[in-house]
């Protein structure tokens, strides 16, 4: 065997050292490509590279808005005008640590912008095992909001900034029926509320619409139904985008209306 | 070891069909793995237009043993039954049947996985079809594949 084969031993570990090397350079490399982008893209705007010389920002290459005719929660949760040029919608968990990150910037962006943009906040829990609270938490602040609007919005700062707090707490509802007291709601209804079908409807029509978006990870920030890549979630990349959109609204003089269109695949059911 | 070397002769000098099949099929495997491992570490987001899964599973307690991303085990996996189809793409009988076995192992970990997608990650709240990762089908299709060569070449002969 040994002098036999001595001429075909060695081509196929030739073969297998070619393809490990291949595996691993090429891996490496790979990987490196994927990084730059994220240094990149983050800031660079207003070198005129594209033909058309217009405001849009060159980071973001020209993308069809996702639209889906499966609408989340009726009515939305809303803030800022509803006929805004401009709406920023996004979809988050409450056990997310990287949405309670971000929740100081998605504030900061709302009180800049005020009545300019139209800012959509979507429940997205998860369904993993890591986020056992979230679609509660969702429940929870939907259910605030059923005691008027801006209870939801004062639930959902709550939730967010004291993310910490109550997801390493094993009586969490307790701790919720605390921040329910403190932002002044009716907690015997609040907890009513919690078990009713009301607030739950609303997370599972938010969740319907996510899923129809391919929403597959939080927090997704969509404006003008435009994904965000997550490298340009700071506030920074943000304000230049949402400012291109609300310049390019103003260039058209017609506001893009956010009716869908092109409808996804929809699930009604699950 | 004797009916090894009486095959070896055999197929000296020419490459073995199914084997060589194999060794592609493993390079595809080897690549999907390498590409979730790429994604595992760069932290972003992949393409998730089939299942509506992805993020989901990859980022699932069963995505990671001791925190050594799944896919790095599964692109050394590839990466070994690979250099076996090769071997015994060149003869080598023995190589052939340790691939037999490692891709029978194979096997019933990705059938393993498949469960775990469908019935342990997601809750009964995610629809059924939207709780796989498309890139972990590939690569339990490819397992699959390795093990059914492994499996067409011992009974068509015999």
């Amino acid at each position: 065997m040994s002098n036999k084969n001595k001429g075909n031993i060695n081509l196929p570990l030739v073969i297998i050292g070619l393809v490990l090397i291949v595996a691993v350079v090429g891996g490496l490399w790979a990987y490196n490509q994927s990084k730059k982008p994220v240094k990149g893209t983050a800031g660079i705007a207003g070198n005129n590279n594209t033909n058309s010389g217009s405001k849009e920002t060159p980071t973001r290459p020209v993308q069809t808005p996702a639209y889906t005719s499966v609408l989340g929660a009726q009515p939305p949760n809303m803030l800022g005008s509803p006929n805004a040029s401009v709406t920023v919608e996004e979809f988050a968990d409450f056990q997310c640590p990287t949405c309670g990150l971000k929740h100081p910037m998605m504030k900061e962006i709302i009180s800049t912008y005020g009545s300019r943009i139209k800012f959509i906040f979507r429940d997205f829990p998860l369904q993993i095992p890591a986020h056992d609270k979230a679609y509660d938490a969702a429940v929870a602040a939907e259910a605030a909001g059923l005691q008027g609007s801006n209870k939801f919005w004062e639930m959902q700062n709550m939730l967010f900034t004291n993310q910490q707090i109550w997801t390493a707490n094993p009586d969490y509802r307790k701790v919720w029926e605390d921040y329910a007291s403190k932002i002044g709601l009716d907690v015997e209804r609040f907890k009513n509320d919690m078990a009713g079908l009301n607030a739950k409807a609303r997370v599972d029509a938010d969740l319907a619409r996510g899923r129809a978006l391919n929403v597959n990870s939080t927090p997704s920030i969509y404006v003008n139904g435009i994904l965000i890549p997550f490298e340009q979630m700071n506030i920074d990349a943000m304000r230049q985008i949402i400012d291109a959109e609300l310049a390019k609204a103003k260039n058209n003089s017609q506001p893009t209306p956010n009716a869908p269109s092109n409808p996804a695949p929809a699930e009604p059911k699950k | 070891m004797n009916d090894a070397e009486v095959l070896t002769e055999e197929s000296e000098n020419k490459i073995v069909k199914l084997p060589l099949l194999a060794a592609l099929v493993a390079l595809v495997g080897l690549g999907d793995a390498i590409y979730l491992t790429i994604h595992h570490y760069s932290g972003e987001q992949v393409p998730c237009g089939l299942t509506g899964g992805c993020e989901m599973v990859l980022n699932s307690q069963y995505a990671e043993i001791a925190g050594i991303p799944l896919s790095i085990f599964g692109a050394a996996a590839y990466f070994i039954a690979f250099s076996l189809a090769i071997l015994a793409a060149f003869g080598n009988r023995l190589m052939w049947r340790l691939f037999g076995i490692q891709t029978a192992l194979m096997a019933v970990y990705s059938v393993y996985l498949i469960y775990l997608q469908a019935f342990v990650i997601s809750n009964s709240q995610v629809p059924f079809a939207e709780r796989f990762c498309q890139f972990c089908l590939l690569s339990a299709l490819t397992t699959l594949t390795l093990f059914m060569t492994a499996l067409i070449s011992r009974f068509w002969r015999s």
